[in-house]
């Protein structure tokens, strides 16, 4: 079972420099997918709840630490082996504290074998006034290997009235196939740029979805046909390359976080999967 | 005061462009003025970057909020990335560095924010180099196309060929981001619409922009480089939808 997250962070632990990692590897045997092989370093923990009936293998990233300060480093591993297929999501969502300088950085690689499948569906990331953030993701696809990916992003914790007056996100992205890169993308947001009329528009959060899978065509026309969730939100669905589809989404963070939540599910269902959230996102 | 800062910047720029075109030589120019001219045939006119569902939807409606739009994108969109991107394509080819152009080119065609964005850049990108290789050969050049067949980002094309034909880097990066601009001006005159003269205003106004614009590219590192305006993105991306379209982005 789970650990309940501790409900906040002491302020003596904000001031050392956590230096969190796992590493995670999945195979393909007889029995389907199996764990091969796990490191993981505090504050990063990794549990695998068993899985519900129909669902593939669940890695359960927990950061028990309750947060990132400014200078925190986590590097993220997961590699699945030709055929498997797993899911990785958090039990809460990633909280980024303020910094007093050091950016907050957050490494993920991603490799997939020929013909895996993989879902990337961590919950919010929230980014507290003065939050300084540099992520870097980076996705290795082989031949027939299926991504779907999703990330929000919360500026300031609105419930609190706060707003991301102060600080910095570095983000990029990028995906290599077996033909060569495929796709990159890397933005450099300031709270001055998120509150521009053509920057963030003053978006409390926004959202972003992935699929590189062969039928990407086809998940981007199944998205454009779902229900709009509400008023206080705009997105999109785009294919930049054959075989890869970007969603993005701009708005309340209720709002953005019912829209990937319906992207998933609909998704899921066209995989052949049970149409439902990880237990984690609902639980 | 404020008049007096005024008239000191125009004083300015206009001594930095005299000074800009006397080191530039006649053939330089002569090429510079063609390929960047609006006649060039790279079918520029059907590109509006997103602004048409951004008129569509109410957000631009006037020339103050078409001068922003268009230096959002100069500055924080893909004016960021693709004036880097023709930077570093241009010191590349100008010191024969094949395997450094060749990263810029596959980096520049991965580096697209949606499928119209992509189409923008790789459609003019083939048809700047298919009539450049016809009416200026090159043998550096054609190697590169011959590389790259059609996949060829527009800044990277066009820095490279710049750097072939000995132009100078910051009139060339000027010259692309001024382009870049004029032609969403002229998407926006048709678009919102606006007198001729409004978007002559407001092309005077997006002078400064694209100056900072260049300056930033030829001082980015294309390793931090990034954009800062996912409304755009997501503007060319709901495009995509729009019911009515006169523009292929």
């Amino acid at each position: 079972m789970l650990m309940p997250m501790p409900a906040d962070v002491p302020a003596t632990v904000l001031h050392q420099r956590a230096h969190g990692a796992f590493r995670v590897v999945f195979g393909c045997s007889a029995r389907g997918t199996v764990l091969r092989d796990l490191h993981q370093a505090a504050p990063l923990r990794i549990l695998f709840p068993q899985p519900e009936p129909g669902e593939p293998p669940l890695a359960a990233l927990l950061n028990c630490a309750g947060g990132l300060a400014g200078g925190d480093q986590l590097e993220q591993s997961i590699k699945l082996e030709a055929g498997a297929t797993a899911t990785l999501s958090t039990a809460a969502a990633e909280k980024v504290y303020r910094s007093l300088g050091p950016m907050t950085r957050v490494a993920t690689d991603i490799v997939l074998g020929a013909g895996a499948t993989f879902e990337w569906l961590p919950q919010e990331t929230i980014l507290f006034d003065g939050a300084r953030l540099q992520r870097r993701f980076a996705v290795e696809l082989g031949a027939g290997a299926a991504l779907l990916a999703t990330e929000i992003l919360v500026f300031g914790r609105g419930a609190r009235g706060e707003i991301w007056r102060q600080g910095l996100l570095r983000d990029g992205w990028s995906l290599t196939g077996p033909e060569g890169l495929l796709w990159i993308d890397r933005q450099v947001l300031s709270p001055e740029a998120m509150a521009a009329p053509f920057g963030g528009v003053g978006a409390e959060a926004m959202g972003m979805l992935i699929v590189a899978a062969p039928g990407a065509e086809a998940a981007r026309d199944l998205l454009r046909s779902l229900p709009d969730v509400g008023m206080h939100i705009t997105g999109a669905f785009t294919l930049p390359r054959p075989g890869f589809l970007l969603g993005r989404w701009m708005g309340r963070a209720a709002a953005v976080r019912r829209a990937v939540e319906q992207a998933i599910v609909a998704l899921r269902t066209m995989q052949g999967l049970p149409p439902r959230l990880p237990r984690l996102w609902t639980s | 005061m404020a008049s007096i800062t005024v008239n000191r910047t125009i004083i300015t720029t206009i001594i930095t462009t005299t000074m800009t075109i006397t080191t530039t030589t006649d053939d330089a120019l002569y090429r510079l003025l063609t390929w960047l001219s609006p006649a060039y045939p790279v079918g520029a006119y059907t590109y509006s970057h997103g602004l048409e569902t951004a008129v569509e939807e109410g957000r631009v409606k006037d020339r103050a909020a078409l001068i922003d739009y268009v230096s959002t994108a100069l500055l924080i969109g893909a004016g960021r990335v693709d004036g880097a991107l023709l930077v570093a394509a241009f010191h590349a080819a100008m010191v024969e560095d094949d395997a450094t152009l060749d990263s810029v080119a596959v980096l520049a065609a991965a580096w697209r924010g949606s499928a119209e964005l992509a189409l923008e850049s790789m459609a003019q990108g083939t048809a700047f180099t298919s009539v450049t290789l016809a009416a200026w050969p090159s043998p550096r050049l054609a190697a590169f196309a011959a590389r790259h067949p059609r996949r060829l980002a527009h800044p990277v094309a066009f820095g490279a060929a710049a750097a072939c034909h000995g132009l100078p880097l910051l009139p060339s990066v000027t010259g692309w981001l001024a382009g870049f601009a004029a032609n969403l001006v002229s998407a926006g005159v048709r678009l919102v619409p606006l007198g001729q003269t409004d978007g002559q205003v407001a092309t005077a106004a997006l002078e400064t922009s694209v100056h900072q614009a260049a300056a930033a590219a030829i001082a980015a590192d294309l390793e931090e480089v990034g954009t800062a305006a996912p409304m755009l993105d997501l503007l060319s991306m709901r495009h995509e939808t729009q019911y009515t379209r006169l523009f292929r982005s």
